[in-house]
């Protein structure tokens, strides 16, 4: 038997970068307009981020059922269990399609921290989201790296602490034009919720290609 | 085939062509046949492997595994009261019942090795595994109907597909000797082990390899003992590393998979 292939969004990008807080903003954004989530989160060290997005977005803002947030160790090796070896997340992936494949709109993937060469593999992700933040300099964008240059949507994050840790913006911008050619990057500040609505938007936009949520869909039908 | 490539290569002129003689072309199957062996053996082949320990990182952070000669005494514990007795006969089993294409008496031997194990990470990562291997498998040999019949009852969740037994007819569908089959089995968990053991800072790279050298005739003794052992006679016992086991189950913080 086979299961139609729900849209699947990795999310990658160094350690502390803030892909839980933006996977915890958007989330929530995808939900008010009907679409329904599950996250898998891997994790280098420990269960925490997974714990905590459980916590946040399932048990107390009953946005998804609190198994559908699930956290995967990987052996210390980050890139390898998105990119060269996702045969854990796969398996993890496909046990979601073939039990919520009527409700379900969209898989999240959360990458564990990594260096800048983090790519996902195409069979895993459909659509790579990499995110950065200024803390660490605003040579980050033309530094390049595969995950900075290749993803389909490139997140610069913590805009906020731009002055206090002397990166310009406008570097960052110019750099990330510069690099990414036509593809799009946001500034965002995840603690604030500043630039989600924009993420949301692509992800509706790239990855669900602007379809109804399933479940309306179905009760239009 | 044409020569063209062997040619360029310079060695293996006169390979599969038209003259060739039947005991070069036994060779020529041979080769394929412990190619594959490789590739299956290989840590590149995407089983996800590398994300379990079973159980070291617990070992490792009670103190209770500090050397390398720690290492090789787990690995030949596990190995001669785990996978041996349990794994590798199981894997011996479905390996004769693919030659008989018998696919309910592979089920029976999947379903019984998926009950003995008692740690459910442990158990999830090896249904895991042995499914991923199929699914990777299917994509360059469709054709082989035993194999995709079994992937089939799998995903419809009427059999479970652990690892060792994906492994018995992923290797009988590439032609592998069966003692060769056990032989990936014991040394893909022996290379997990260390490699999960190098990450955790026990051991430098060149004792990794010198662990995995040890071990070697651990593994063709393991075989030895378990290569005719019946499915009725699967047995495990080391009752020490399964409690290890699900201490790490249980670890909050972890790198591993169980």
């Amino acid at each position: 038997m086979t299961f139609k292939r729900i849209p699947r969004v990795g999310i990658g990008g160094p350690v502390g970068s803030g892909k839980t807080m933006l996977i915890e903003q958007f989330v929530p954004l995808l939900s008010q307009i009907g679409y329904r989530s599950a996250i898998i989160s891997n994790d280098v060290v420990s269960k925490e981020d997974a714990d905590r997005m459980r916590r946040n977005l399932a048990s107390e803002r009953g946005l998804m059922p609190e198994s559908l947030v699930i956290g995967l160790a990987t052996g210390g090796c980050p890139h390898t269990a998105v990119r060269e070896d996702p045969s854990m997340n796969l398996s993890v992936v496909e046990d979601i399609e073939s039990a919520h494949n009527q409700e379900l709109d969209l898989i999240i993937i959360e990458s564990g921290g990594d260096n800048i060469t983090t790519t996902f593999s195409p069979a895993l992700a459909d659509y790579f989201i990499y995110i950065i933040d200024v803390a660490g300099g605003d040579k980050y964008p033309r530094k390049r790296g595969l995950g900075i240059e290749t993803c389909d949507l490139l997140i610069i994050n913590k805009i906020d602490l731009a002055p206090h840790v002397g990166a310009d913006l406008k570097i960052m911008e110019r750099d990330a034009k510069l690099i990414r050619k036509d593809k799009p990057f946001v500034f965002v500040n995840c603690k604030t919720g500043e630039g989600i609505k924009e993420v949301a938007d692509n992800i509706v936009k790239d990855v669900l290609f602007d379809l109804p949520p399933k479940i309306n869909k179905k009760l239009n039908n | 085939m044409s020569t063209r490539f062997s040619n360029k290569l310079g060695r293996i002129d006169n390979i599969n062509t038209n003259q060739q003689a039947d005991d070069t072309s036994t060779s020529v199957d041979s080769l394929l046949n412990e190619v594959s062996m490789l590739q299956l053996g290989d840590s590149f082949f995407p089983t996800g492997m590398y994300t379990t320990s079973s159980g070291l990182e617990t070992l490792f952070y009670d103190g209770r595994i500090k050397s390398k000669q720690d290492i090789i005494e787990f690995i030949t514990v596990c190995l001669l009261y785990q996978i041996g007795p349990a794994d590798c006969a199981a894997l011996s089993n479905a390996y004769n019942f693919a030659k008989e294409e018998n696919i309910s008496k592979i089920v029976e031997v999947d379903n019984i090795l998926f009950s003995m194990k008692l740690i459910k990470e442990i158990r999830e990562a090896s249904t895991r595994s042995g499914r991923q291997l199929l699914h990777c498998l299917l994509s360059f040999v469709p054709e082989n109907t035993l194999i995709s019949s079994y992937y089939n009852l799998i995903k419809n969740k009427t059999a479970n597909g652990i690892y060792p037994v994906a492994l018995a007819l992923a290797s009988n569908g590439l032609h592998i000797k069966k003692e060769r089959a056990c032989l990936i089995l014991l040394y893909g968990f022996t290379v997990s082990i260390t490699g999960a053991a190098l990450r955790l800072g026990i051991l430098q790279h060149i004792e990794g390899q010198q662990v995995i050298h040890e071990v070697k005739p651990i593994m063709t003794t393991v075989i030895h003992n378990n290569i005719n052992r019946h499915f009725s006679h699967l047995w495990q016992f080391s009752p020490s590393i399964d409690l290890v086991q699900m201490k790490h189950e249980r670890m909050d913080s972890k790198m591993f998979i169980t």
